[in-house]
This record gives C-alpha cells, sequence and structure tokens, in this order.
C-alpha cells in the first residue's frame, strides 16, 4: 500500500496524538507495557534480491515458531539503490512506534540521519548486513550495534582455499560488486589478502556490479587479454556463474579456476562439477534472525547492545 | 535495390570505420585485442542487444518508444530457465513459449497504446514494471543454474566458429533491412514515422502497422531473452536490467531518427558492435569503472555527432555521384552522332 505523499505528514501527526493519548492512559500501568509483545520491524534492501528474500522467509518462519514472544513487520524496498524509499519505510515505522528496527541499509552513510530520529523515538536499531559507516555514527554520536558476518574475513577463506589449488605467481583477477558497497569492498580486501599471502599475481580489479551477466562480458574480456590466467575471484555467486559460462565459451573450462560467495542454490551444481571450486556461507536466511534475536535480548535487558559477528562458512566439494 | 544504394553504401562504410577505428584505438592500447578470441567474444556477446535492437529500429521508425524490452527479455529468460529446469520441458518447446511470451507483451503494448491513443513512453514504462515483476515471480527472485540443457544456441558451431544465435542475429539483421526498405510494410513504417496524418489521409491506416512493430518488437525482445539465458546457462531475474537504454543508444548511433521516419536496421547493427566493441575494449584495457561510464557516455553522444555529419557528407558524395553518372548517360548517346 502506497498513501500519496502529502498523506504522510497527516499519519505521523495522527500516530503522534493517538501515541500521546495511550501514553497518558498507560501512565498509571507502566507494568502492564513490559509483558507486551514487543513490535520489531524488520527493514531489507530489494526482495527482488533472492538473498533478501530468503532472509525475509527466515525471518517469518522465526516469528511463526516464537509468535509468543514478537510480532514481525517485514518490508524491503523495491531497488537496491533506492535510498529515498528506504527512508521512507524507516519513518513509517517510527510513526507505526516499533520498539525496534533491525535493518540491512541500501547505504553505509545516508541512512544515519533517519536512524537518528528512529533512536530519538527511542526506538532500538540493529544493524544487520551492510555496516554503517563508522565515522559517520561517530560524527552523530550515535551507538548502533552491528550484527552480522565479517566479510573481509569470509572472502580470505575463500580465497585460501582456492590459493591451494594454484602456486604462486599465477595470474588471478577479481571480480568485485558495485564498488561503493561495504560488503562489496571488504569481499574484495579478503580477497586480496590471502592472493597477497599465497603470492599470486593480480592482473586485474574489475567491477561486475553484482550482476551475471556484466560479470560475464567482464570476464569474457579479461580472458581474451590475459591469456596466461588461472584464477577468477568473485565477490558473489551470480558474477561467479557469469565467469563460468565466459569460460566455458572461451573453450578454457578446468584451466581457469573461479570463487564464488553466498552459496546461493544455483552454485551447488558447479561446486559438485568442481567449475567453482569453493563459496562461503553466510547463512544469508539466518542473518534478520541473528538481529532480531539480539533485539529481542537487548529490549528484555539480557545483553549489551555490543556488536556480534555471525558465522561465515567455507563451502567446498 | 535500396540496399545497394551509393548513399546507402557510404553510410555503411561510415559506420564500419567508426567501428575499425575503435578497434585500432583499443587495438594499440592493449596487448591482446587484435586477436581472434576477441572478435569471437564480441560475436558470442552480441546477439541478445542486436535483436532486441532490430525491433527497437522499427520502434523508433514509426516514432514510438519501447522501455520494456530489457524487462520482456528478463522475463522471457526467466521463463525458459523455469520451463526448462523446473516443467522439464524440452528445449525448443519451451523456446516457442517464451517467443509467444515476448509477442504477447509487446501485442499488449501496442494494443493499449495504439488504440487508447496512450504514448508508447508510459505504456511500455508500465510493461516494464510488470514483466520485470513477472520475471521475479516466475523465478520466485532465484537464480536458476540450467547448463548443457540451453548452452547449444550459443555455443560455436565448429565449421564456423561462430554461435547459432550469432548467424541467426545476422540473419534476422538482413530480413528487417529488407523489411524496412524494400517491402509495402516498411515504407508505410516510414511514412508513418514522417507523418501519421498524410498517412491517413492517403488511405492508409496506420492502426495494424503500429501494432505490429509493438508486438514485433516484443517478440524479438524475447528471443533476446532466450539468447541471454542460453548464453549465460542459467536463468537470472535480473538480466536485461537497463538494456532499453543500450539498444536505445545503438539505434540513435545507428543513425535512426528519435523523431521517427528515418532509420537503418544494418546501422543499427553497427551501433551494437561499436558498443559491444567499447565495453570489451575497456575491460581489456583494465579501465576502472566511473572512467568507463564517462567514456561509454562521451563515444555515444561524439557518435551521434558524427552521425549527423555523416549523414551531410553521405548526401553531398551521392549527389557527386548521380550527377558523374548523369553527365556520363548524357554523354553516351551523343558520342555516336
Amino acid at each position: 500500500m502506497k498513501l500519496p505523499r502529502f498523506c504522510y505528514p497527516l499519519v505521523i501527526a495522527a500516530c503522534a496524538i493517538l501515541s500521546g493519548c495511550n501514553k497518558g492512559e498507560n501512565q498509571p500501568a507502566t507494568g502492564t507495557s513490559n509483558t507486551e509483545k514487543p513490535k520489531i520491524a524488520l527493514v531489507m534492501k530489494s526482495l527482488a534480491n533472492e538473498f533478501f528474500s530468503t532472509m525475509e522467509q527466515g525471518a517469518k518462519k522465526h516469528q511463526q515458531a516464537h509468535a509468543a514472544d514478537y510480532d514481525l513487520l517485514a518490508n524491503g524496498i523495491k531497488n537496491e539503490t533506492d535510498l529515498a524509499e528506504q527512508v521512507t519505510l524507516v519513518e513509517q515505522m517510527i510513526a507505526r512506534g516499533v520498539n525496534a528496527i533491525v535493518i540491512a541499509p541500501a547505504d553505509s552513510k545516508a541512512l544515519v540521519t533517519v536512524l537518528k530520529h528512529a533512536k530519538a523515538a527511542n526506538i532500538l536499531i540493529i544493524n544487520i548486513d551492510n555496516k554503517l559507516d563508522a565515522d559517520v555514527l561517530k560524527q552523530e554520536n550515535l551507538q548502533i550495534p552491528f550484527v552480522g558476518p565479517d566479510n573481509r574475513e569470509g572472502a580470505r577463506k575463500v580465497g585460501e582455499a582456492l590459493a591451494k589449488k594454484l602456486k604462486a605467481g599465477d595470474e588471478v583477477a577479481i571480480i568485485e560488486g558495485i564498488p561503493t558497497a561495504f560488503n562489496g569492498q571488504q569481499r574484495r580486501l579478503g580477497f586480496e589478502d590471502a592472493m597477497k599471502t599465497g603470492g599470486m599475481k593480480m592482473v586485474t580489479t574489475q567491477a561486475g556490479n553484482w550482476e551475471m551477466e556484466k560479470a560475464n562480458n567482464v570476464a569474457s574480456a579479461i580472458l581474451s587479454e590475459h591469456p596466461d590466467l588461472k584464477a577468477i575471484l568473485c565477490a558473489n555467486d551470480n558474477m561467479a556463474l557469469g565467469a563460468v559460462s565466459a569460460i566455458e565459451s572461451a573453450g578454457k573450462s578446468g584451466k581457469v579456476l573461479v570463487v564464488g560467495f553466498d552459496n546461493i542454490s544455483a552454485i551447488k551444481p558447479l561446486i559438485e562439477k568442481g567449475a567453482v571450486v569453493a563459496t562461503a556461507d553466510q547463512h544469508g536466511d539466518q542473518l534478520a534472525v541473528f538481529g532480531i534475536e539480539a533485539a529481542l535480548k537487548i529490549l528484555k535487558g539480557q545483553a549489551p547492545p555490543a556488536d556480534q559477528t555471525t558465522p561465515v562458512d567455507l563451502i567446498t566439494k | 535495390m535500396s540496399l545497394f544504394k551509393p548513399r546507402k553504401l557510404i553510410e555503411y562504410a561510415a559506420m564500419a570505420a567508426i567501428w575499425v577505428a575503435l578497434i585500432l584505438l583499443f587495438g594499440s592500447l592493449s596487448h591482446n585485442f587484435l586477436s581472434s578470441r576477441t572478435f569471437l567474444t564480441l560475436a558470442n556477446r552480441i546477439p541478445a542487444l542486436a535483436v532486441v535492437s532490430v525491433g527497437m529500429t522499427l520502434v523508433l521508425v514509426i516514432g514510438g518508444i519501447d522501455l520494456s524490452v530489457g524487462s520482456v527479455a528478463g522475463l522471457c529468460g526467466s521463463l525458459l530457465g523455469v520451463l526448462v529446469l523446473n516443467c522439464h520441458m524440452p528445449f525448443w518447446e519451451a523456446v516457442v513459449l517464451c517467443l509467444i511470451m515476448g509477442l504477447a507483451a509487446g501485442t499488449a503494448n501496442g494494443l493499449v497504446s495504439v488504440c487508447l491513443n496512450i504514448p508508447s513512453f508510459i505504456v511500455t514504462l508500465g510493461m516494464l514494471e510488470v514483466a520485470r515483476g513477472l520475471a521475479y515471480l516466475v523465478t520466485n527472485s532465484q537464480t536458476k543454474y540450467i547448463g548443457g540443457a540451453v548452452e547449444g544456441l550459443s555455443e560455436p558451431v565448429a565449421s564456423f566458429g561462430v554461435s547459432p544465435a550469432f548467424l541467426i542475429t545476422v540473419a534476422l539483421t538482413i530480413i528487417g533491412q529488407i523489411v524496412l526498405s524494400r517491402t509495402v510494410f516498411g515504407r508505410y513504417l516510414i511514412a508513418i514515422g514522417t507523418n501519421e496524418g498524410a498517412t491517413r489521409l492517403a488511405g492508409i491506416n496506420p492502426v495494424p502497422s503500429k501494432i505490429a512493430v509493438f508486438a514485433l518488437a516484443g517478440l524479438l525482445s524475447g528471443l533476446g531473452g532466450v539468447f541471454l539465458t542460453s548464453r549465460l546457462g542459467s536463468a537470472d531475474p535480473n538480466v536485461g536490467v537497463g538494456m532499453e537504454l543500450s539498444a536505445i543508444a545503438a539505434v540513435v548511433i545507428g543513425g535512426t531518427s528519435l523523431m521517427g521516419g528515418r532509420g537503418s536496421v544494418i546501422n543499427t547493427f553497427f551501433g551494437v558492435l561499436i558498443i559491444a566493441t567499447l565495453d570489451a575494449g575497456l575491460a581489456q584495457i583494465g579501465a576502472s569503472e566511473p572512467a568507463k561510464r564517462v567514456i561509454t557516455g562521451a563515444v555515444i553522444v561524439a557518435a551521434v555527432v558524427l552521425d549527423a555529419s555523416r549523414q551531410r557528407l553521405a548526401t553531398r558524395l551521392a549527389q557527386s555521384f548521380n550527377v558523374v553518372k548523369r553527365n556520363a548517360n548524357t554523354a553516351a548517346p551523343t558520342s555516336p552522332n
């Protein structure tokens, strides 16, 4: 449901009035508000992306299993880069008077302002997936716990699994995600760490923007330019799929190795076949659940609002 | 006849010259650009964009626009994956169904925009959303790996070194040019694009031709989607995002007017080659992402500017060629006397 824009101030005003009234009525009985089920809002990026739709399904399943503990409001935006829509979503959640917002920010800086408003409205915020920029948070004097995987460490593990199959001096290329995305940068750094330790020669790093077709085109060009290339490291599995088909059509199957990240279902047959050496599973379906569980604990006062690192597993044949 | 008019030949040569200049530029900037592998890679990657651009050329010729091509390609490509993988349908039957899907989307665009007299810009913008949504729906937002079952279309045929998809593309480009310049239907399209009112007054009903053009654009987008899925060996519901803009750029680089009434399918093919070569070349020299975008944008504008002067030049050259021919013709019969 989408309200015309001019309605938002009205809705927010209405909610403010209502919550004001509630406060008045409930004031003598503050004790009861603790026994009420907390409302947790999950704000995600594009639900068109398999990664986030799996995340949403995982969260919904968890809520059904723990229906007595909390209510869930799950929302995503249409377009990965549509920051304005995600800001609007957070505003709506503030207006709904939720107890906690678990958010995968579409941008690590642009969401900070609206989250500051949420915090001012006494809402607990948990940051998942894409980590908010530490400098901006410090500047705004905000403390928002991050619950999520260490992408750099995960990518390093994947890179090391690949390095075992290569020797020092071998030429490798990296296809990164959208260059501005924090998790993409972390994965690239993790790949670079592993390749430097192994003594491989990195001939080029190019952006595949997380897309299969774009990665396919870039990989084809890299294969033409560097005939001695031994491996392509891709920052997600979609791009790894594109790289594998580029290698096949260049007639180099088995001669150029590929690694990915995310462990999506489509990559499994390629891992079996050996066309993809390794990928990392950061338990995408559980990422939102980890965030929700952290929020519930903090709301109950069972845990301090601190960062938590969630597991990343190496997947090989 | 009109395929080989001197004016047209000069135009084709000028487009080819721009392409060759680009190849030489990248050849001098990188180590291995001038190799057979580069050209096979190019031949392997252009079919999807090229067939979509054939449809886009026809749409622009009648003064319309189709923004839905990328999404329709995405939908048909995704559908192919679902039919082959989840419904275990034989490849060719699935392809036929995907083409029907594309045709249906295009026909819907045509019916709504022509019969209800709504600008095609907004109707196809709606279809862009609808088709992309359906692509996510049929695939459940998941990338599907298919593998060998669909790759036949895009694997090089041993004796040619190029894929069946590329051969189909070349054939469709030539057929498209013949249809546009040598058939009654094609001349109607140019007449409609030049002056629709005058065409109607001349006793030609533009409605069936216009609907047919949108239907064809949908069908060709569907084929583009099939080519994409076949090349990638996987069905990705995100495939073809932004393809409409690449197609429009290729068509306009090829000299087709955005205002309608003028266009050439063969020059569109050169436009596709130029865009694909630029993309491949920039990746081979390892340009950074921002640099790639800046350079691609600049080259698109430069190519269109060159196109304007190219057309003036071609007209002037063709005129002087005709003058020479006329002089020769008038000289010939007088000489025996």
